[in-house]
């Protein structure tokens, strides 16, 4: 009886402070411009094929007209901080790091590309984290009026 | 809030729901059941001095002997080159491949499992060459052949299918890991999300699941059992103190 009832408690104590926590997945920014074709859940599942498809493509057989650039990736999904400037890879608000960081996966890509769109006209205009102060929201106008 | 799922599924996930019954099914029976079997072990009666010599002739040693033991699987390698390979290959591996999995349950992942987690994938094929040739001893080694019971080939073979329906999904038909991060880290919260639906996931899982069900009434409770082997776990100092259970100390009285 004693044991039903410890057991009892270990078990409510665990579900109580299970179901406090929050969401059980990443928070992926939202990206400018079109939506894939293909699908969200196929560019999660297919991306890396795709990427090395490309790279194999461009410095195994020296074709360089390949369908996207990596470049083109970082342009729509770019995510800006709070100076209105797109954020690099050292961020964990970098788009590739939200799941990367979730999964636990290294990615080696930008040891060479740049993490930031090449323009930066072309970079989304959205920063996720909660900044309702004057000051901030100023220094991003400031950011986006550079 | 749940950013990922693009478009919630309308109605009951049925796959999700059974799997996620499944795995609470599962995960209680693993922990009672070898919980009840170390119990057992535990109370056992040891009513002889029998450690195999040279024996450690301190606790200190003996702690020694069964690192050893535990970590490099020391007798085994004394008595059998070849299963001492492939087996080690195999639990290695196995070690490797599990810590790499911790990734699903936590976030954070902690830093040390992230340091081994793209290690997990060459492990994975130290643990297949290791069941192969378990697996092949089995069958090519006459004298293994007449002692094995329809249960070693079945260990072998479930180990080998989870491995495999693994190494595909990293190798060939990649599923999404995001979708099932989310899906356990729910389970530990008591809340059941959208699962994949790639039947190499569900093989994979429906397997790890069969294991765990099957794990306390198996061969493979030689994990725990290890620890209570008193050819290994006893100190060699029958000269300098009686060895005497309880039971038989009460009827000299």
């Amino acid at each position: 009886m004693k044991r039903l009832i410890i057991a009892t408690i270990v078990l409510f104590g665990l579900a109580v402070g299970m179901s406090q926590a929050g969401s059980v997945y990443p928070e992926i920014p939202m990206a400018s411009g079109e939506a894939h074709p293909e699908g969200n859940e196929y560019w999660r599942v297919n991306h890396m094929d795709l990427l090395r498809h490309d790279r194999d493509l461009t410095m195994r057989e020296g074709i360089r007209d390949t369908d996207a650039s990596i470049a083109e990736c970082v342009t729509c999904h770019a995510v800006n901080g709070l100076d209105a400037k797109p954020v690099t890879v050292k961020s964990e608000d970098h788009f590739c790091r939200v799941c990367h960081d979730y999964a636990a996966v290294k990615i080696d890509c930008f040891q060479c590309h740049n993490s930031i769109p090449p323009e930066l006209s072309g970079a989304s205009l959205m920063f996720k984290k909660q900044a309702n102060t004057l000051e901030v929201l100023m220094a991003y106008i400031e950011g986006l009026s550079r | 809030m749940s950013s990922v799922p693009d478009s919630p599924k309308e109605g009951i996930d049925v796959t999700a729901v059974l799997y996620a019954f499944l795995f609470y099914l599962a995960t209680l029976l693993l922990v009672v059941g070898t919980g009840m079997k170390i119990r057992r072990y535990a109370k056992a009666p040891a009513p002889l001095k029998i450690p195999t010599m040279p024996a450690p002739r301190s606790q200190g040693g003996v702690y020694f002997r069964m690192f050893r033991e535990v970590v490099l699987f020391e007798s085994l390698f004394k008595s059998n080159k070849w299963i001492w390979l492939f087996g080690y290959l195999f639990h290695f591996g196995m070690l490797v491949v599990l810590l790499r999995h911790i990734r699903y349950f936590t976030f954070d992942v902690w830093w040390w499992v992230q340091i081994i987690q793209p290690f997990g994938v060459y492990a994975s094929f130290a643990m297949t060459i290791g069941l192969a040739g378990l697996l092949v001893r089995r069958i090519v080694v006459n004298r293994i052949r007449y002692i094995s019971s329809p249960s070693d080939y079945l260990m072998l073979i479930l180990l080998m299918g989870i491995t495999g329906s693994g190494m595909m999904m990293k190798f060939v038909n990649h599923t999404d890991i995001i979708m099932v991060k989310g899906f356990f880290l729910g389970l530990m919260r008591f809340q059941i999300n959208e699962l994949p639906m790639s039947p190499v996931l569900l093989v994979h899982l429906g397997s790890v699941v069969f294991l765990m069900i099957i794990f306390p009434i198996s061969k493979l409770l030689h994990g725990p059992g290890i620890f209570f082997s008193p050819t290994r776990n006893q100190i060699d100092n029958s000269r300098e103190k009686r060895h005497i259970v309880p039971w038989a100390k009460k009827l000299e009285e």
